[in-house]
Protein backbone atom coordinates (compact mmCIF):
# COMPACT_ATOMS: atom_id res chain seq x y z
CA UNK A 1 0.00 0.00 0.00
CA UNK A 2 1.32 3.35 -0.97
CA UNK A 3 1.51 6.77 0.55
CA UNK A 4 -1.76 7.78 -1.09
CA UNK A 5 -3.92 5.34 0.80
CA UNK A 6 -2.24 6.37 4.07
CA UNK A 7 -3.11 10.00 3.38
CA UNK A 8 -6.72 9.19 2.47
CA UNK A 9 -7.09 6.94 5.47
CA UNK A 10 -6.18 9.78 7.84
CA UNK A 11 -9.45 11.56 7.21
CA UNK A 12 -11.62 8.46 7.31
CA UNK A 13 -10.10 6.26 10.00
CA UNK A 14 -12.35 7.74 12.67
CA UNK A 15 -15.47 6.79 10.69
CA UNK A 16 -14.05 3.34 9.94
CA UNK A 17 -13.40 2.64 13.63
CA UNK A 18 -16.85 3.90 14.66
CA UNK A 19 -18.38 1.68 11.97
CA UNK A 20 -16.49 -1.33 13.32
CA UNK A 21 -17.73 -0.53 16.84
CA UNK A 22 -21.32 -0.20 15.62
CA UNK A 23 -21.20 -3.93 14.89
CA UNK A 24 -19.97 -4.94 18.33
CA UNK A 25 -17.82 -3.67 21.20
CA UNK A 26 -14.09 -4.26 20.78
CA UNK A 27 -10.73 -3.43 22.34
CA UNK A 28 -7.87 -1.66 20.59
CA UNK A 29 -5.87 -4.70 19.53
CA UNK A 30 -8.95 -6.34 17.95
CA UNK A 31 -9.66 -3.22 15.92
CA UNK A 32 -6.09 -3.03 14.59
CA UNK A 33 -6.10 -6.76 13.80
CA UNK A 34 -9.38 -6.42 11.90
CA UNK A 35 -8.07 -3.46 9.89
CA UNK A 36 -4.94 -5.43 8.97
CA UNK A 37 -7.03 -8.41 7.85
CA UNK A 38 -9.01 -6.07 5.61
CA UNK A 39 -5.82 -5.04 3.86
CA UNK A 40 -4.94 -1.87 5.77
CA UNK A 41 -1.61 -3.47 6.56
CA UNK A 42 0.30 -0.25 7.28
CA UNK A 43 -1.93 0.85 10.12
CA UNK A 44 -0.02 1.46 13.36
CA UNK A 45 -1.40 0.20 16.65
CA UNK A 46 -0.44 3.53 18.22
CA UNK A 47 -2.42 5.51 15.66
CA UNK A 48 -5.53 3.46 16.42
CA UNK A 49 -4.92 3.96 20.14
CA UNK A 50 -4.60 7.74 19.70
CA UNK A 51 -7.89 7.70 17.82
CA UNK A 52 -9.60 5.68 20.56
CA UNK A 53 -8.38 8.18 23.17
CA UNK A 54 -9.86 10.96 21.05
CA UNK A 55 -13.29 9.42 20.50
CA UNK A 56 -13.44 8.60 24.22
CA UNK A 57 -12.63 12.22 25.13
CA UNK A 58 -15.35 13.41 22.76
CA UNK A 59 -17.92 11.10 24.33
CA UNK A 60 -18.65 9.01 21.23
CA UNK A 61 -17.95 5.69 22.95
CA UNK A 62 -18.51 4.07 26.32
CA UNK A 63 -15.53 2.36 27.88
CA UNK A 64 -15.52 -0.66 30.11
CA UNK A 65 -12.42 -2.08 31.77
CA UNK A 66 -12.37 -5.83 31.48
CA UNK A 67 -9.82 -7.91 33.43
CA UNK A 68 -7.47 -9.95 31.25
CA UNK A 69 -5.47 -13.06 32.11
CA UNK A 70 -2.22 -11.42 31.03
CA UNK A 71 -1.31 -7.81 31.63
CA UNK A 72 -3.47 -4.85 32.67
CA UNK A 73 -7.28 -4.75 32.28
CA UNK A 74 -8.39 -4.16 28.70
CA UNK A 75 -10.47 -1.17 27.72
CA UNK A 76 -13.47 -2.34 25.72
CA UNK A 77 -15.07 0.36 23.58
CA UNK A 78 -18.71 0.43 22.52
CA UNK A 79 -20.55 2.97 20.43
CA UNK A 80 -23.09 5.09 22.37
CA UNK A 81 -26.02 7.21 21.12
CA UNK A 82 -23.81 10.23 20.44
CA UNK A 83 -21.37 8.01 18.54
CA UNK A 84 -24.19 6.57 16.42
CA UNK A 85 -25.32 10.06 15.52
CA UNK A 86 -21.77 10.99 14.60
CA UNK A 87 -21.41 7.85 12.47
CA UNK A 88 -24.60 8.67 10.55
CA UNK A 89 -23.17 12.10 9.79
CA UNK A 90 -19.92 10.47 8.68
CA UNK A 91 -21.80 8.23 6.20
CA UNK A 92 -23.74 11.22 4.82
CA UNK A 93 -20.48 13.11 4.30
CA UNK A 94 -18.90 10.05 2.75
CA UNK A 95 -21.80 9.59 0.27
CA UNK A 96 -21.55 13.23 -0.72
CA UNK A 97 -17.82 12.96 -1.31
CA UNK A 98 -18.03 9.63 -3.17
CA UNK A 99 -20.81 10.95 -5.41
CA UNK A 100 -18.92 14.11 -6.31
CA UNK A 101 -15.71 12.23 -7.02
CA UNK A 102 -17.59 9.78 -9.23
CA UNK A 103 -19.09 12.70 -11.16
CA UNK A 104 -15.62 14.12 -11.59
CA UNK A 105 -14.34 10.82 -12.93
CA UNK A 106 -17.28 10.38 -15.32
CA UNK A 107 -16.91 13.99 -16.46
CA UNK A 108 -13.23 13.39 -17.14
CA UNK A 109 -14.08 10.44 -19.40
CA UNK A 110 -16.50 12.41 -21.58
CA UNK A 111 -14.23 15.36 -22.31
CA UNK B 1 -8.91 12.88 39.11
CA UNK B 2 -7.70 10.61 41.81
CA UNK B 3 -9.66 10.15 45.02
CA UNK B 4 -8.92 12.68 47.73
CA UNK B 5 -8.15 15.48 45.30
CA UNK B 6 -11.36 17.27 46.26
CA UNK B 7 -10.36 17.70 49.87
CA UNK B 8 -9.61 21.30 50.72
CA UNK B 9 -5.89 21.90 50.91
CA UNK B 10 -4.30 23.29 54.01
CA UNK B 11 -3.01 26.83 53.75
CA UNK B 12 0.51 25.51 54.19
CA UNK B 13 0.07 23.16 51.23
CA UNK B 14 -1.35 25.99 49.11
CA UNK B 15 1.72 28.12 49.75
CA UNK B 16 4.03 25.21 49.17
CA UNK B 17 2.46 24.45 45.80
CA UNK B 18 2.91 28.04 44.69
CA UNK B 19 6.60 27.45 45.15
CA UNK B 20 6.97 23.86 43.97
CA UNK B 21 4.11 23.33 41.51
CA UNK B 22 1.25 20.90 42.12
CA UNK B 23 2.23 18.08 44.45
CA UNK B 24 -0.61 15.98 43.07
CA UNK B 25 0.90 16.25 39.60
CA UNK B 26 4.34 15.40 40.91
CA UNK B 27 2.91 12.29 42.55
CA UNK B 28 1.19 11.26 39.31
CA UNK B 29 4.40 11.85 37.37
CA UNK B 30 6.38 9.69 39.79
CA UNK B 31 3.79 6.92 39.43
CA UNK B 32 4.06 7.14 35.66
CA UNK B 33 7.85 6.95 35.83
CA UNK B 34 7.62 3.85 38.00
CA UNK B 35 5.30 2.17 35.49
CA UNK B 36 7.71 2.90 32.64
CA UNK B 37 10.61 1.48 34.64
CA UNK B 38 8.83 -1.87 34.85
CA UNK B 39 8.49 -2.21 31.04
CA UNK B 40 10.77 -4.55 29.04
CA UNK B 41 13.88 -2.74 27.87
CA UNK B 42 12.99 -2.06 24.22
CA UNK B 43 9.55 -0.70 25.15
CA UNK B 44 11.16 1.49 27.79
CA UNK B 45 13.67 2.83 25.27
CA UNK B 46 10.83 3.69 22.89
CA UNK B 47 8.83 5.45 25.62
CA UNK B 48 11.85 7.47 26.69
CA UNK B 49 12.35 8.64 23.11
CA UNK B 50 8.66 9.60 22.97
CA UNK B 51 9.00 11.45 26.26
CA UNK B 52 11.83 13.52 24.91
CA UNK B 53 9.74 14.53 21.90
CA UNK B 54 6.73 15.33 24.09
CA UNK B 55 8.86 17.47 26.42
CA UNK B 56 9.79 19.63 23.44
CA UNK B 57 6.50 19.80 21.56
CA UNK B 58 3.78 18.53 23.90
CA UNK B 59 1.84 20.23 26.68
CA UNK B 60 4.34 21.81 29.05
CA UNK B 61 2.81 20.78 32.35
CA UNK B 62 -0.45 20.57 34.22
CA UNK B 63 -3.14 17.94 34.55
CA UNK B 64 -3.44 17.61 30.75
CA UNK B 65 0.16 16.53 30.47
CA UNK B 66 -0.30 14.03 33.30
CA UNK B 67 -3.24 12.29 31.62
CA UNK B 68 -1.16 12.20 28.46
CA UNK B 69 1.66 10.35 30.22
CA UNK B 70 -0.80 7.99 31.88
CA UNK B 71 -2.43 7.14 28.54
CA UNK B 72 1.05 6.50 27.18
CA UNK B 73 1.84 4.10 30.01
CA UNK B 74 -1.51 2.30 29.39
CA UNK B 75 -0.62 1.80 25.73
CA UNK B 76 2.85 0.42 26.38
CA UNK B 77 1.86 -1.83 29.28
CA UNK B 78 -0.83 -3.33 27.07
CA UNK B 79 1.52 -3.67 24.09
CA UNK B 80 4.19 -5.32 26.23
CA UNK B 81 1.61 -7.76 27.61
CA UNK B 82 0.39 -8.59 24.08
CA UNK B 83 3.95 -8.79 22.76
CA UNK B 84 3.13 -6.25 20.04
CA UNK B 85 6.36 -5.52 18.11
CA UNK B 86 7.66 -1.95 18.50
CA UNK B 87 7.33 -1.29 14.78
CA UNK B 88 3.66 -2.33 14.84
CA UNK B 89 2.95 0.24 17.55
CA UNK B 90 4.73 3.10 15.80
CA UNK B 91 4.18 2.23 12.15
CA UNK B 92 6.46 3.37 9.34
CA UNK B 93 6.48 6.97 10.51
CA UNK B 94 6.79 7.40 14.28
CA UNK B 95 6.37 11.18 13.97
CA UNK B 96 2.93 10.72 12.48
CA UNK B 97 1.93 8.59 15.45
CA UNK B 98 3.29 10.94 18.10
CA UNK B 99 1.63 13.96 16.47
CA UNK B 100 -1.74 12.17 16.32
CA UNK B 101 -1.34 11.14 19.95
CA UNK B 102 -0.25 14.60 21.14
CA UNK B 103 -3.17 16.33 19.39
CA UNK B 104 -5.51 14.80 21.99
CA UNK B 105 -4.14 16.93 24.81
CA UNK B 106 -4.37 20.66 25.40
CA UNK B 107 -1.49 22.54 23.82
CA UNK B 108 1.20 23.95 26.07
CA UNK B 109 1.05 27.54 27.22
CA UNK B 110 3.71 28.68 24.81
CA UNK B 111 1.97 27.24 21.76
CA UNK B 112 -1.48 28.41 22.95
CA UNK B 113 -0.19 31.97 23.38
CA UNK B 114 1.39 32.02 19.94
CA UNK B 115 -1.73 30.55 18.32
CA UNK B 116 -3.91 33.25 19.87
CA UNK B 117 -1.49 35.95 18.87
CA UNK B 118 -1.38 34.64 15.30
CA UNK B 119 -5.21 34.34 15.05
CA UNK B 120 -5.74 37.92 16.28
CA UNK B 121 -3.01 39.27 14.00
CA UNK B 122 -4.79 37.75 11.00
CA UNK B 123 -8.13 39.12 12.22
CA UNK B 124 -6.64 42.59 12.36
CA UNK B 125 -4.96 42.20 8.99
CA UNK B 126 -8.29 41.07 7.50
CA UNK B 127 -9.94 44.18 8.94
CA UNK B 128 -12.11 42.14 11.31
CA UNK B 129 -10.82 43.75 14.45
CA UNK B 130 -13.46 42.85 17.00
CA UNK B 131 -11.76 44.75 19.76
CA UNK B 132 -10.64 41.47 21.23
CA UNK B 133 -7.42 41.64 23.14
CA UNK B 134 -4.66 39.12 22.66
CA UNK B 135 -5.57 36.41 25.06
CA UNK B 136 -2.56 35.39 27.00
CA UNK B 137 -3.31 32.03 28.54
Amino acid sequence: MGKQVTEMLKGTLEGIVLAILSGRPAYGYEITAWLREQGFSDIAEGTVYALLVRIEQRGLVDVEKVPSEKGPPRKVYSLNAQGREYLEEFWRTWSFLAERLEQLREGGKHT
Amino acid sequence: MTPGSNEPKSRYLQYLEVVTGSLEEKRRYRQYKARIKRLPENYRTAVEALERYLMHFGPADGAGAMSMYEDLADLFEQSAADGTPIRDIFGEDPVEFVEAFMANYPVGQYRARERNRFTSAIERAAGEDTGRQDRTV
